[in-house]
This record gives structure tokens, sequence and C-alpha cells, in this order.
């Protein structure tokens, strides 16, 4: 019996496709985000009032995943913007591969902004890389303050963690201080922030964040950080 | 749920490494994987078995060992020189 050693990435295949999306999307200067977070914390919800806020003029476009059905796409292309659903028929996650399928036909170099919907799923996509600049974790407060230390992977790989919801605040049992410790026991340098897409509070703050982040990197971005 | 696809990943890098030290085969594949890389190690230890079982792989075992943060890389092969 013989030992060798074997070095690379288990994810090679992935990681290989994701950096041509990376490549590519520098090239074009396309800033890409990755929206993760469990099933129901808003993520729809979030692009739908990130897209409303936009001139027409906005060169942003949106890949939304889900395991069946368009109904994402369909509510978020009432906007006029660009968007595509990717259905992946099981898969619990996007992969770089998917990406580059849905991006076929659309001139990059007429996009600034793309967002990407993963499934929504706290774990799998995780492990995932699409090529984005970014991913940005969403939380509801509909779910529990102790998710980031449950599902730890994801709250360290994000650079922006958003508590969605948060008009819900007194009809919840959930400590939103405790909820943002989790966060940063995990990841101290994550950042916060707080908003509702019912009430719209917050979401300022949140505009102004992706702009920042895609015009200048993350050292652009307004301090979030309570 | 992904664990399959990442077993699957672990079998095309074992299959890709052995067919270059032929007729050595395979018994054994160690990989690192970090706390923070999102993989449960026992789905993954169970999706792996039912993945070589049957295949031209088998049998072939997987060691998971403890990785940096979000690691989520290969250590080792084993092999056995007939």
């Amino acid at each position: 019996m013989t030992r060798v050693p074997m070095e690379g990435k288990v994810l090679n295949e992935n990681d290989r496709a994701a950096a041509e999306l990376r490549a590519e999307f520098a090239r074009h200067g396309v800033f890409a985000v990755n929206l993760i977070s469990s099933p129901g914390s808003g993520k729809t919800a979030l692009l739908e009032r990130t897209l409303e806020s936009y001139d027409r003029g906005r060169r942003v476009a949106v890949l939304t995943g889900d395991i069946q059905t368009d109904a994402d796409a369909a509510r978020l292309a009432r906007y006029g913007f660009p968007v595509r659903q990717i259905t992946t028929a099981g898969a619990c996650h996007l992969d770089a591969r998917m990406i580059r399928r849905a991006l076929e036909g659309w001139d990059l170099a007429a996009i600034d902004l793309l967002f990407i919907e993963n499934v929504g799923n706290l774990v799998c996509p995780t492990s995932y890389d699409l090529g984005e600049a970014c991913k940005i974790v969403l939380l509801s407060v509909t779910e529990g303050e102790e998710k980031p230390l449950k599902y730890p992977g994801i709250f360290f790989k994000s650079e922006l963690m958003l508590l969605t919801k948060i008009d819900l605040l007194p009809y919840v049992p959930f400590d939103i201080d405790v909820a943002e410790a989790n966060a940063r026991t995990i990841h101290p340098e994550i950042q916060i922030a707080r908003l509702s897409c019912t009430t719209k509070e917050g979401l300022d703050e949140w505009l102004r964040w992706i702009d920042a982040r895609a015009l200048g990197g993350m050292k652009a971005a307004p301090e979030l950080v309570r | 749920m992904h664990e399959v696809g990442i077993a699957n990943g672990i079998l095309d890098a074992v299959r890709k490494e052995t067919e270059a030290r032929k007729p050595a085969r395979a018994v054994k594949v160690g990989v690192r994987i970090g706390e923070m890389a999102g993989i449960d190690p026992q789905s993954l230890a169970f999706s792996f078995e039912v993945l070589v079982k049957g295949s031209d792989l088998e049998p072939l075992d997987l060691a998971i060992e403890p990785g940096v943060l979000d690691e989520l890389e290969f250590a080792y092969l084993e092999l056995e020189v007939p």
C-alpha cells in the first residue's frame, strides 16, 4: 500500500467554471452578487423593491434560481429589466455552469450589475462559487437568531448580512441584537443592515451599499457596522 | 443534499488520478473539510458509499479529516500496487 499526496480542491470543475465567469465579469465590468438565504427570507421581495427603485436606464439584470417554476422570474420581469429563471429540476443550489448557460445570448457589456438569486437554501449554495464579487446572506426575523451558529458556512463567506422583515419584530420573539452578535461570532468582519421590504425601512441604506460596493469595492461601501 | 455532487466530484478526481498510475488501484481517498465548508461529513460519507457501490472504483474508502475554515480539498490517495 502506498500513499500519495493528492492536491486540489474537491470542487475543481465548478471552481474552474467560476474563475472563467469571474474573469468575464471583470472584462465587461459586471458586478455580480450572489444572494443566499433560507426559502421565504425575502430574496425576491428584496429584488422587487430594488428593481422598482431603479431608473429604466439602469444596466441591471437578474438570474433567479429555483428548483421548479418560473414564478420568480415572472414577478421580477415586471420592472422591465432583463430577468432569466434558472430551474434546477431538483438541485438544491446553483453552480457555475448553470450561470454560464443562463447568460448565453446576453451582452455582458450592457450589464453593470447582476443579481443572482440562489435557490432558497442556507447550506448547499455555500460551497458553489458562481464567479460573483460577493455573497450576501439574508436572515428574516421570522427565523431564529441562532441561524448564524447553526449554518456557519454561509455567514462566514458573506460580506453582508441583511436582516429582513424587521417590520415584524414587534410580533415575533426574535432578538435582533443576539442575531447580529451570533453572525459576528462566526464572521467578525461581516457587515450588517436591517430592512423591511414592506415598509421600506432600511431600503435606502441597502441601495447605497450596493451602489458603493459595485462602484468602488468594499472600502467604498458605507459603514454599516453598528 | 449537495453532498452527492461532492461525492461524485471526489470519484471523478480519483478516477483521473488512478488512470495515470495504472496498474495501481485506489483503495482510499483522504479529503480535508473545514467547519465552514457547508458540508455535512456524515452525509458525504453516506453519498460516497452509495455511489461507490457497484461502480468501477469499488471497494474504495473515504477518509474525512478536519480542515481549516472553509477548506474542501483533497489530502491523499492510497494505492494498492498489484
